[in-house]
């Protein structure tokens, strides 16, 4: 597989490691009152979707980036790679 | 029988070979199979269930027949296909699967036997009694029915691998690949043309017909020199693509020495991986036999594979041949054989309205219902019009049509789509992006047709890359038409072969049609149709039809035939990649690692870390008198262990502290500049993950350690943490593991040692107190770092300096602390030291166990947020009472062996009434016997108890009296001195 | 200086150096490493007057370079300088920066090419799955070469360096030598 680097173009995927599930960035409030409950299904409850995913790359053998990659696990076709800090970044900014 | 005339070989050199021990000789462009027929050799194997006779059935990848043994010795590989051996000095080839000659098989027998020999006959006949399959079925059916033979031997080749990147990937270097090739070329495309054969052309090297009035040899080789003089086309001569990946990857096997008679220092194979922009199939297509009544004789062959051998290699395996076709390309061969002053015994056509294309007999209406010879072709049966008739004649040319090589179009599940009046699979639409078919691949059977859908391939290809290229002028090439009859079987009631390697006749699948196994997928893993080594090439489309037939279906409705890769056979070596045995993956060597070995250190591997493991000294004989040895200096004098593996990771920016805060269970924010503090991470479940030590060097600077195992993982971890969670904190990480040595100095005479080194550094305990860092100079101004930090509950600092200077260091200290009793120590002796003094490491901290499990739960802070603070107070953890305790037997002799589980004393030893496990375990020098580690349920409030530690897998048990989890000094007296 | 004598990351007194045909790989252990990222609200330092590249790009003044790491960090690397502490020295031009010593952390082989060019493309197809199309001078990528993580950097374009965990230096060593061996045998 070929990963669409946003700062360094296409890339073996050979060079990345894979985590999962992008909501992984979504790290619940530990102060909510339900935050047990909240960190319960963060840790352990994910989407499995046969279509598309947005899944988090760590460019391990390259510039140390975490990405977020859209990908079709049906046909494994690649919609697109952001650098997840700028959508974590994004997301405080929206007050998330 | 000789050579015939003409032919791509070179008459002016001889190739001296042998094929069972007997000398032949063939010529340099000849390929084994060639050679042999050249020879008069028809007979190269025997059958792999009926040991039936067999010759060479085709002339390329698509060999399930001729297979044999090449080179000896160590060398020796099984499983060759004669079909695409090039033949060179000295070859040394062996017929397989016969005994004790190729001419004469003891277990011929089988074919007598093969109506209990059926598909699925072992499924039936060796289901009892149960234990036999194992120790007497299997083995006796292995050795029965089988291939070549394994060296037994290591291989002593050795593989390469390697990197490709182009805009355009030809696979294949025939008549559409070539013309594929010269559009993106001249266009300017970054091309790789990549074919498996030794000589480039395809078919145009099989056939007669002329480009643009000339030799198609000699528009090949034009092309060839053009190539040769851009600089942006690489020519891959024997090179199989045999596997399609995602987004323009492409497998590849390249033989670099397999041609040579000598390797002579070159590897063998090249794996490479070729990332492609586009690509063009240009595979070519297979021609498939019609199964009738011992069909499989040597002598028979596929009619194209016979125009092969007699036009490139001019080699024929009769005087007189005949073809038995149900399409017009078989004419083809009856034609050219002819021309070449071969007999034709006769043209048998299935079609009754076939007309001849030259001087010979045709039988139009015809079928071959049977045939003659026991190790070589005399005679077949022909019916016609209702008559009967045995023509004589030593080979026989069948062609059923051509299957177009959709192999690697398949590759992503892609269905190919069957086309009733071709009657064959066409790739279909949902192939591998930026894979276009072209050629025979596609169906463009005539030279013309294969050349212009080969470029315009690469026009396509070109314009959705935006690289101007124009077609180029194509030869003028035969458009000869094809047509082709449904003829895939002819009825009747002796054998028929569909699968030739696997042995699978008409009357199997016949079997597994009335014992129900219908659906394609069922129907190929009972009979193991398309399952040999040459994955069904010539086979699964002929099966195909045949189910259709019996079950009275179109063949798109049986079932269609997908692949996988490899296309071809691919040796596990060159996938390997080459690297064996202490190459076989990256050592890291410590920067003491050169002074360790002229120590005479014994190394053990730690992930790809070599440790020295203990130093024996003269007179030790076991390797536990060197450890003893080594962690009692330690606990009397002084020991130095290179520490380097741990894991250091630089975390520096304003945020640093809070951004630690986060990471570790325990406050880190507070830590004093010149302190380090222990820390203990846990993962977001709940979970103990890593433990190390957080040294801050300034306000906005902290050096982190993790353990050897997990140092890469953390820095992962935190990573993620800093990016993807933490984003708006001002913090930079780097690794600096690599860049200090990093020495443990441990032991009561550890601050007299290091005195000698510091340049006027106050090392008093008031000064320099337990858990205090600093930056500072040794041996005349060399910097390093200073941590007052102990493993071995002993008074310890670890020194670190630039790791270049590692080496010097151990030495200067070893010199310096000759009087002080300094002694170097491993990784043995520093586990006895971490056991004896209860410190967790990585058995303890498994994943499975809660910092409250290894007595840290004070640690956790309920004072701010952490990564799996939230978790680990959930009841399930929160609520498990056992507890890290100590261990030692009740009879001083009396082992502690890891791994044992624990019980109360005349329990039932059961899961419901397991209370916990050893974790770590060693002889201790300070106690005087065995101790160990441990959870025990309620651990901390059964000191003084005896419980039993079972060791089921050794028939052993210990009854163990469980104390504190520190066996020494536990007030930590030592440690603050 | 301090009386200690350094050794190199292949474990001798000197630096290796071998030729293999027109290829010469030589260890380089002159050169000073230190690494630089940038804090919050830090903007545009220019250590040693060089504007610091872009991602995948290496830049090179006088006897000083710097190649992109990764978004807002570079390694900076002065020849000749391995013997002084460089990050002391840098942080003096890099103020508001992260900067942290890494001279020791990594081996460094020069890879030169005495005639031709086709041999290093040659050469760098079996170690780096990297597209050498775009891979001209001025051009640095992170990879991995035979599972080690290196730095590769295309000095010029007969000359490219390669650099690698100290501790794998021997292993690297062995990769590099390994490969140029082949090439030579073709």
């Amino acid at each position: 597989m070929l990963i669409p680097h946003p700062l360094l173009g296409p890339r073996d995927a050979q060079e990345f490691t894979y985590l999962g599930d992008a909501r992984l960035i979504d790290r619940p409030d530990p102060s909510a009152p339900d935050a047990e409950a909240a960190f319960c299904d963060y840790v352990f409850l994910r989407d499995n979707p046969a279509g598309v995913h947005r899944e988090l790359w760590f460019h391990e053998q390259g510039d140390r980036s975490w990405l977020v990659v859209t990908r079709d696990t049906v046909t494994h076709e690649v919609l697109g790679a952001e650098l997840a800090r700028n959508v974590a970044l994004s997301r405080t900014r929206c007050g998330k | 029988m000789t050579r015939l005339t003409g032919g791509l070989i070179d008459r002016s050199q001889t190739l001296n070979f042998s094929f069972d021990g007997k000398r032949y000789q063939g010529h340099p462009g000849d390929t084994l199979a060639s050679a042999l027929l050249a020879n008069g050799v028809r007979l190269m194997g025997r059958s792999f269930k009926y040991h039936r006779p067999r010759g060479v059935l085709s002339a390329g990848s698509e060999e399930p027949n001729a297979l044999v043994e090449l080179r000896t010795g160590a060398r020796q590989e099984p499983n060759t296909r004669a079909a695409v051996v090039e033949l060179f000095e000295g070859l040394e080839a062996r017929s397989q699967n016969r005994w004790p000659s190729l001419g004469f098989d003891a277990l011929a027998i089988n074919d007598l036997l093969s109506p209990f020999l059926t598909a699925g006959f072992y499924y039936k006949t060796f289901m009892w009694p149960k234990g036999f399959w194992e120790k007497l079925y299997e083995p006796a059916i292995r050795r029965a029915a089988g291939l070549g033979r394994l060296s037994m031997q290591a291989d002593p080749d050795t593989y390469d691998k390697g990197f490709l990147h182009c805009d355009f990937l030809v696979i294949g270097g025939g008549a559409a690949g070539l013309a594929a090739a010269l559009t993106a070329a001249r266009g300017g495309a970054r091309v790789i043309l990549a074919d498996e054969d030794f000589r480039l052309g395809g078919r145009l090297l099989s056939e007669t017909g002329t480009l643009d009035g000339g030799q198609a040899t000699d528009w090949v080789s034009a092309l060839e020199a053009e190539f040769e003089s851009l600089p942006n086309i690489r020519v891959m001569r024997r090179t199989t693509v045999f596997g399609v990946y995602d987004h323009g990857i492409y497998g590849a096997v390249e033989s670099v020495s397999d041609h040579l008679p000598e390797a002579s220092g070159r590897v063998r194979q090249t794996l490479w991986r070729i990332t492609a922009k586009r690509a063009v199939l240009a595979a070519g297509a297979t021609e498939r036999p019609i199964a009738f009544a011992d069909n499989d004789r040597p002598g028979i062959m596929l009619a194209g594979a016979m125009r092969t051998y007699a036009n490139r290699w001019a080699a024929c395996p009769s005087e007189t041949v005949a073809v038995f076709t149900n399409n017009d390309d078989g004419h083809r061969t009856a034609r050219d054989l002819a021309a070449k002053d071969v007999q034709i015994a006769a043209v048998i056509d299935a079609r009754p309205e076939a007309k001849a294309r030259g001087d010979y007999r045709l039988i139009a209406g015809g079928m071959v219902t049977g045939s003659r010879g026991r190790l070589g072709l005399k005679s077949i049966e022909v019916q016609a019009n209702g008559r009967s008739e045995w023509i004589e004649c030593g080979a026989l040319g069948v062609s059923g049509g051509w299957n177009p090589n959709v192999h690697l179009f398949s590759h992503h599940r892609g269905r190919p789509i069957w086309n009733e009046s071709l009657q064959a699979f066409l790739p279909g639409e949902d192939g591998p992006p930026g894979l276009i078919p072209a050629g025979a691949a596609a169906a463009n059977f005539s030279t013309a047709d294969a050349l212009r859908s080969g470029a315009q391939a690469a026009k396509r290809a070109m314009d959705e890359l935006g690289i101007a290229a124009s077609s180029p002028d194509l030869p003028r090439a035969e458009e000869a038409d094809y047509k082709v009859a449904p003829v895939f079987n002819v009825p009747g009631k002796k054998r028929a072969w569909v699968d030739f390697q696997n042995d699978v006749t008409v009357k199997d699948i016949k079997l597994a049609h009335a014992e129900n196994m219908r659906p394609v997928e069922h129907l190929k893993r009972y009979t193991t149709l398309g399952m040999a080594t040459d994955q069904g090439k010539t086979a699964n489309v002929t099966g195909l039809a045949v189910m259709a037939e019996l079950t009275g279906r179109t063949i798109p409705e049986t079932g269609t035939t997908i692949f996988r890769p490899p296309y071809i056979p691919v040796t596990l070596s060159v996938l390997g990649g080459g690297d064996i045995g202490r190459h076989y993956r990256p050592r890291r060597l410590t920067p003491t690692n050169h002074w360790a070995e002229g120590q005479g250190a014994v190394f053990v591997e730690v992930g790809q870390w070599m440790r020295a493991q203990y130093f024996p000294r003269a007179g030790e004989t076991h390797w536990r008198q060197s450890v003893d040895r080594e962690a009692g200096a330690v606990r009397s004098a002084v020991g130095l262990c290179d520490v380097t593996t741990l894991g250091k990771i630089d975390v520096q920016g304003a945020d640093a502290g809070e951004f630690l805060n986060r990471l570790y269970c325990n406050i880190m924010a507070t830590l004093k500049v010149g302190r380090v503090r222990y820390g203990l991470m846990l993962r977001e479940d709940g979970f103990a993950y890593d433990d190390g030590t957080c040294a801050r060097l300034a306000e906005d600077h902290y050096v982190v350690t993790t353990t050897t195992a997990n140092a890469g993982l953390v820095y992962r971890n935190m990573e993620f943490a800093r990016q993807c969670l933490w984003s708006d904190l001002d913090v930079q990480l780097i690794s600096t593991t690599d860049a200090w040595a990093q020495i443990a100095v441990a032991g009561p005479k550890s601050r007299a040692l290091l005195a000698r080194i510091v340049d006027g550094f106050d090392l008093s305990n008031e000064a320099f107190p337990f858990m205090a860092c600093a930056e500072l100079t040794v041996c005349d101004g060399l910097r390093a770092r200073l941590f007052r930090i102990s493993f071995s509950g002993e008074l310890a600092y670890e020194v670190a300096v630039p790791a270049r200077f590692g080496h010097a260091l151990i030495e200067r200290l070893m010199e310096l602390g000759a009087d002080l009793g300094a002694t170097p120590y491993g990784t043995e002796a520093l586990g006895v030291l971490r056991i004896e003094k209860g410190h967790a490491a990585g058995p303890e901290l498994s994943g499975q166990t809660t910092a409250a499990m290894v007595g840290l739960g004070s640690m956790v802070s309920q004072k701010k947020d952490s990564v799996g603070a939230v978790m680990s107070r959930r009841g399930g953890l929160a609520g498990d009472r056992r507890r890290l305790v100590g261990l030692r037997p009740v009879d001083p002799a009396g082992k502690v062996v890891s791994g044992s589980h624990l019980f109360a004393e005349g329990a039932p030893r059961k899961c419901d009434t397991d209370q916990g496990w050893v974790t770590s375990a060693c002889y201790s020098p300070h106690v005087r016997s065995m101790i160990g580690l441990g959870f025990l349920e309620k651990g901390d409030e059964r000191l003084g108890e005896v419980i039993v530690a079972a060791n089921p897998l050794e028939g052993e048990s210990a009854r163990l009296l469980v104390v504190p989890a520190c066996f020494v000094d536990p007030e930590g007296e030592r440690l603050r001195e | 200086m301090s009386e200690l004598i350094p050794i190199t990351a292949l474990g001798a007194a000197l630096p290796r150096l071998a030729s293999f045909g027109a290829l010469e790989i030589r260890e380089n252990v002159g050169l000073a490493l230190a690494s630089l990222a940038l804090r919050r609200g830090t903007i545009g330092p220019r250590p040693f007057g060089l504007t610091l590249p872009g991602p995948g790009r290496w830049i090179a003044g006088q006897g000083v370079a710097a190649l992109w790491t990764g978004p807002d960090q570079w390694m900076i690397e002065y020849e000749g300088r391995a013997d002084l502490g460089f990050a002391a020295e840098l942080k003096q031009f890099a103020a508001g920066c992260s900067v942290t010593e890494q001279t020791d952390g990594w081996v460094a082989f020069e890879i030169v090419l005495r005639a031709g060019s086709r041999p290093l493309e040659a050469l760098l197809s079996k170690l780096i799955n990297i597209d050498l199309a775009d891979f001209g001078p001025g051009r640095a990528r992170r990879t991995g070469i035979e599972h080690m993580s290196c730095f590769v950097i295309r000095r010029s374009e007969a000359h490219v360096a390669v650099l690698g965990a100290r501790s794998s230096a021997a292993s690297l060593w062995h990769a590099l030598e390994t490969a140029a061996k082949r090439l030579e045998r073709k």
